[in-house]
């Protein structure tokens, strides 16, 4: 949501921003500072009129500044003090810095890119340090290959792993939207197979096939929802989940039924029992069943399967 | 808005001008804008005033106006309002644009008014049909970055008490921000987004980093590499089924469809190496060390 403040805010912030680059650049068009600032021109137009009225003590005519457009030329003169446009925030800097080394990392820079990221770095991180490292978890192959298809409207066809299933399913998808999020890629589009939107899990996809057929992707792409709902025939359990395997709640659609300290206790819902048994496992004694019979007996059967591997010892 | 904008750009030429403290009653007699309210309304729009400033990044201080500090008034230093000029071309600001349209750090006005600050950029309207969103948020993650870049002790709580810790480094992986830094002379890694009540030093450059530190030792990209056990080697076989999905998660492994994977990792966190096996279930066998299969068998049997 947008406070007024915020607007405010933006609004200043672009006023000192266009000023120093006008000063820098003279004889620029209106088109040109509407279009490097995002201003429409009428918008342009007012906060230049704003800007005339503002100056120096004494607010006469040789105190104020001269801001106007002449011809299709935006002039600034008298503002010698407005040469130079505010550093970053702390948090402007990371945002930027953090989102050119993501792409770096992920092999998908440009050279552009590369240099930009170098001389930011020179001037916002002292000595030349290395104080900021930033990975996406990136799948470069198929992440490509997925953007490529979503690029030229392709469908797919994926064989596709479910998180919520454990099964393997063939499914031809057209594909809106590759993202990462909370360290995985996601592939977002219509499913053919359930004739509805459907996130995917880019690491869950087994093999990909891009095929010729095309498709028209929506106007506006609506936004991803990652979250897993639960359905009526989920099989459901209650797992209480020690201080070591708190993350859980980071990285499964649980519902939280009560917290004591660090330790929390959780509803799982999945499709498949093995699905919360896997889980359990893998959590050892860092976290206890508390409801759920057919998961205990998953959780059994997946016990005695593992231990069977090490039978010899 | 257009009062408060005009008020405040005048505020600003005279604190970049004026080359001295100012209190902020002479601000209230000078500077267009001010001068009719009352005492109230003086104080309140002031006040709004300099928080604007701030949210902008414009360093407004107090300082004495006089060498007996009977008196403060309010100084932006020039030097220190405008950045040293990176000496971007048009095509890298496009290139950051795009990057920060791409991939997101908690927010967009944070991003636009930055690239606007370093000059605008021009950019159609396609956008890529890839994103990522980096979470956490941006004002926690700027306060540290700029406590690590001018070495600022930071104090915040996690895990339950109070920590005071000389932060080194910043690092996104696995989908979660870490401070990387010292905690009474010791390495320590905290995951940003578990921790609160975040406070930044006032003192700029409070401590010398420690030689120790290594950022990328720190945030090895897999979890059962980031432990403190003196490191492992471990070898692994997964079934034809499960290979693939293995080899994605390893760094340069390569396997042939249909044959079973097997491979040799270096592991410190035993734990979480354990735990990354079991997700394979049955169709994952770890062979060798027989201290690491002692540990996941132990593991295994006391499930109940």
């Amino acid at each position: 949501m947008t406070r007024p403040s915020d607007r405010t805010a933006g609004r200043l912030t672009r006023i000192l921003a266009m000023l120093p680059w006008v000063i820098a650049n003279p004889g620029a068009t209106v088109a040109e500072v509407c279009e490097r600032f995002g201003y429409r021109q009428e918008e342009l137009i007012q906060d230049l009129r704003l800007v005339f009225m503002c100056g120096l003590p004494g607010y006469g005519p040789g105190d104020l500044i001269v801001a106007q457009v002449e011809g299709d030329r935006v002039v600034v003169e008298m503002a010698d003090y407005f040469a130079q446009a505010p550093r970053l925030t702390p948090a402007e800097a990371l945002a930027l810095l953090s989102a050119g080394l993501a792409l770096l990392g992920a092999g998908q820079a440009s050279d552009a890119l590369e240099s930009a990221v170098a001389k930011l770095s020179r001037v916002l991180v002292p000595d030349g340090e290395e104080l900021l490292a930033v990975d996406l978890d990136a799948e470069p192959e198929l992440v490509a290959e997925l953007r490529r298809a979503a690029l030229e409207g392709r469908v797919v066809t994926i064989d596709y792993v479910s998180l919520g299933r454990n099964r393997e399913t063939v499914r031809r998808v057209e594909p809106w939207l590759v993202f990462s999020s909370l360290g995985n890629w996601y592939l977002f589009g219509h499913d053919h197979l359930s004739g509805e939107e459907r996130v995917f899990r880019v690491d869950r996809i087994r093999t990909l096939e891009i095929s010729d057929e095309r498709f028209e992707p929506p106007r506006e792409v609506p936004e991803p929802q990652i979250r897993y709902v639960p359905s009526d025939d989920d099989v459901q359990c209650v797992i209480d989940l020690g201080p070591r395997a708190r993350w859980v709640i980071d990285y499964y659609p649980v519902e939280i039924l009560s917290e004591d300290g660090d330790a929390v206790r959780v509803r799982f819902s999945s499709t498949d029992p093995s699905v919360p048994a896997g889980l359990l496992l893998r959590l050892g004694a860092d976290a206890v069943l508390v409801e759920g019979d057919e998961v205990a007996e998953a959780l059994a059967r997946l016990r005695e399967e593992v231990l069977a591997l090490y039978q010899d010892r | 808005m257009r009062k408060v904008i005009e008020r405040v750009l005048n505020l600003l030429a005279f604190l970049l001008t004026v080359g001295r403290p100012v209190t902020a009653d002479e601000i209230r007699q000078t500077v267009a804008g001010y001068g009719s309210s009352g005492d109230e309304a003086f104080r309140r729009m002031f006040e709004r005033d300099k928080d604007l400033l701030r949210r902008l990044g414009i360093p407004l201080r107090m300082e004495a106006t006089d060498a007996w500090s009977v008196e403060y008034g309010y100084v932006v230093p020039p030097e220190e309002y405008r950045m040293e000029d990176p000496g971007l071309t048009d095509e890298e600001r496009a290139a950051l644009w795009l990057a920060a349209r791409v991939v997101r750090v908690g927010g967009g006005p944070v991003v636009s008014s930055a690239v606007l600050k370093l000059g605008g950029a021009r950019l159609g309207d396609d956008v890529e049909p890839i994103a990522a969103d980096l979470g956490a948020d941006a004002e926690t993650l700027g306060a540290l970055f700029q406590a690590v870049t001018e070495r600022r002790i930071v104090e915040f709580d996690y895990r339950g008490r109070r920590r005071r810790v000389h932060p080194h480094g910043l690092g996104h992986r696995r989908g979660h921000w870490y401070l990387v830094g010292t905690e009474g002379g010791a390495p320590r890694t905290y995951r940003i987004d578990r921790t609160s009540g975040v406070v930044v030093g006032d003192e700029a450059d409070a401590f010398e980093p420690d030689p120790e530190v290594n950022l990328e030792r720190a945030l090895r990209p897999q979890p059962w590499e980031a432990g403190a056990e003196p490191p492992v080697k471990a070898r692994v076989r997964f079934d034809p089924e499960v290979a693939w999905w293995a080899a994605r998660r390893l760094d340069d492994v390569t396997f042939s469809p249909g044959q079973p994977l097997e491979v040799e990792l270096e592991v410190s966190n035993p734990d979480a190496f354990i735990g990354w096996v079991l997700t394979f279930g049955p169709r994952a066998r770890l062979l060798s060390p027989p201290e690491l299969v002692h540990r996941l068998v132990e593991r295994v049997r006391g499930v109940a």
